[in-house]
């Protein structure tokens, strides 16, 4: 179990450029918490920062476990999936058993991996290529993937982009299960405001000028707030982009 | 046919290289580095020629020249050697210097032969065993590091999610492609190794879908294209690459067809 999630004060520059400019929030163990934001506000950015597959430039993030090393699952942005590896989706799935040594399967590890595809409702696509699966079904088999391992965290990047409401709402429903059953928590980085006010537990808005958070309702519904952060996505007559200063969007770190 | 020690030795060499070749092909496929694999034996060529021109064990050239390589290919990038012009430039590089030993130790046009078009009379006990320990030992080291290098090869985004050390695997996935050619390149020739590593490989894709049975079917299909080789070989004088491949190539077509057929199937059931 995750006991919490704290990202203190981070900074991330990509050539000079800055990206997340003192980022403070925390995460609490269980609960799904959402991000949410313009495109090339730095979302991933702070996914990937998590992982650590980027070294921030300042601050720091740190993730406590209870007694075991913390397994984190990630569900990345874009994955090209090659069609001409016709490879099943069961071994798809079963790619992300790392932690035995031995060329096969154990009892142990069969079963684990029957239970994520049942869970997952991908069991009756187990044999068949994952080239051949539609948006959803592929959503489903990568997120089966990070959680064969177990996590303890699962942080998934646009999940539910490209994907119909049903299917969307599918992909939700896994994940909220997945809390309540492991324990599991969960950032996840959602385009639709409507999925992240029904599942999100807490909210991060976050664009270039600044960051919020808080639950859902509070940012959701604050709508000086919203347009400003979205005001470029609101097509107003074809006038240029208003590009908000730093005093009209109010910066905040995490509301006690 | 086995009355003759020499044949005994072909068969027991060709089939370990054969097992070699067809699992470790199966990655190479997964990866897209067919086209390093066919650099990587050049390499060896020039190795062999080199070690022909100095005197020194043929086995021992071919190693330093493919690892040198495989650390050289390496090193232009996790991602971007697949498609690099470089390669081709490394590739007739390393063609040009074993023609360039060759002359300048003033090797036989027989022994020429044998490095590029392969040769099965010529093994002796010290090459089995030689052919045996590396064998066994890249077959240990794919089977050790199985998980970390499917994952990775079949997935690469995942893996790099899950924390895998993608270029270490790279790296020394490249080795295990450069022990695995030098061996090859000495019974099967420079030029046909190729064959042997990725059309087996090539054409297991056609028949399952599951990786481990990948590495099942491309396996037999190599292990069957050498002893049928061998025989055919044997009983018409013609040469052995020659039917190696051939049987390769029909394994690869027949696949194709049955793969066409499946799918046609598949598409037209309700
Ligand atoms: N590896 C990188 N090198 C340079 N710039 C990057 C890199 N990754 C992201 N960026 C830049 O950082 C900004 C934020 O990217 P990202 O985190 O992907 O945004 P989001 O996920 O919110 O849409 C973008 O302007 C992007 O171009
Ligand atoms: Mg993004």
């Amino acid at each position: 179990m995750l006991r919490q999630l704290q990202i203190h004060q981070l900074q991330v520059r990509f050539n000079g450029e800055q990206i997340l400019n003192d980022l403070s929030f925390k995460v609490a163990p269980g609960e799904l918490f959402a991000i949410i934001g313009p495109n090339g506000a730095g979302k991933s950015t702070l996914l990937k920062s998590i992982l650590g597959l980027i070294h921030p430039q300042q601050g720091d993030v740190s993730i406590l476990g209870d007694h075991r090393k913390v397994i984190v699952g990630y569900v990345p942005q874009s994955r090209v999936i090659d069609d001409e590896t016709p490879i099943s989706a069961s071994d798809f799935v079963s790619l992300g058993q790392i932690s035995g040594f031995l060329p096969w399967l154990s009892r142990k590890e069969k079963k684990a991996l029957n239970e994520i595809m049942q869970f997952t409702d991908t069991k009756r696509l187990a044999n068949k290529p994952i080239g051949t699966l539609s948006g959803g079904e592929r959503q489903r088999v990568f997120l089966a993937q990070a959680l064969v391992r177990k996590p303890d965290l699962l942080l998934l990047d646009e999940s539910t982009a490209n994907l119909d409401p049903e299917a969307q709402i599918q992909m939700m429903e896994l994940v909220k299960n997945a809390a309540k059953e492991w324990g599991v928590t969960a950032l996840f980085i959602c385009h639709d405001l409507q999925m992240v006010g029904t599942y999100a537990d807490h909210v991060l808005l976050l664009s270039r000028q600044g960051y919020k958070t808080g639950h859902p309702e509070d940012i959701l519904h604050d709508r000086k707030l919203m347009t400003t952060v979205f005001h470029g996505s609101s097509s107003e007559n074809g006038t240029m982009h208003h590009v908000p200063t730093e005093s009209e969007l109010p910066l905040a770190g995490f509301p006690q | 046919m086995f009355q003759y020690d020499f044949m005994q030795h072909a068969f027991i060499a060709g089939t370990l290289i054969a097992m070699m070749c067809g699992v470790i092909g199966v990655f190479i496929i997964a990866r897209s580095l067919s086209f390093i694999a066919h650099t990587l034996s050049h390499i060896g060529f020039a190795g062999a020629a080199f070690s022909a021109y100095a005197g020194i064990d043929p086995l021992l050239g071919l190693l330093l020249f493919t690892i040198a390589g495989a650390v050289g290919v390496g090193q232009l990038g996790v991602r971007m050697y697949r498609r690099d012009a470089s390669i081709s430039v490394i590739l007739s590089l390393a063609l040009g210097l074993g023609i360039l030993f060759l002359s300048l130790g003033n090797i036989q046009g027989n022994y020429s032969r044998t490095l590029l078009f392969g040769s099965v009379v010529g093994i002796d006990m010290q090459d089995i065993w030689q052919i045996v320990l590396i064998t066994v030992l890249v077959l240990v080291v794919l089977a050790v590091g199985y998980r970390w290098l499917k994952f990775d090869s079949f997935d690469q985004v995942g893996a790099q999610s899950a924390g895998l050390p993608i270029r270490l695997i790279s790296i020394g996935f490249l080795l295990l492609m450069a022990a695995a050619t030098s061996v090859t390149v000495q019974i099967v020739g420079a030029l046909l190794v190729f064959a042997l590593m990725t059309v087996p490989a090539a054409a297991a894709r056609f028949y399952t879908q599951s990786i481990f049975g990948m590495i099942l079917i491309s396996t037999l299909i190599a292990v069957l294209s050498v002893w049928f080789g061998l025989i055919a070989g044997y009983y018409t004088n013609a040469p052995i690459s020659f039917f190696i491949v051939f049987f390769n190539a029909i394994s690869y077509f027949f696949g194709m067809f049955f793969h066409r057929v499946r799918e046609r199937r598949r598409v037209l059931a309700p």
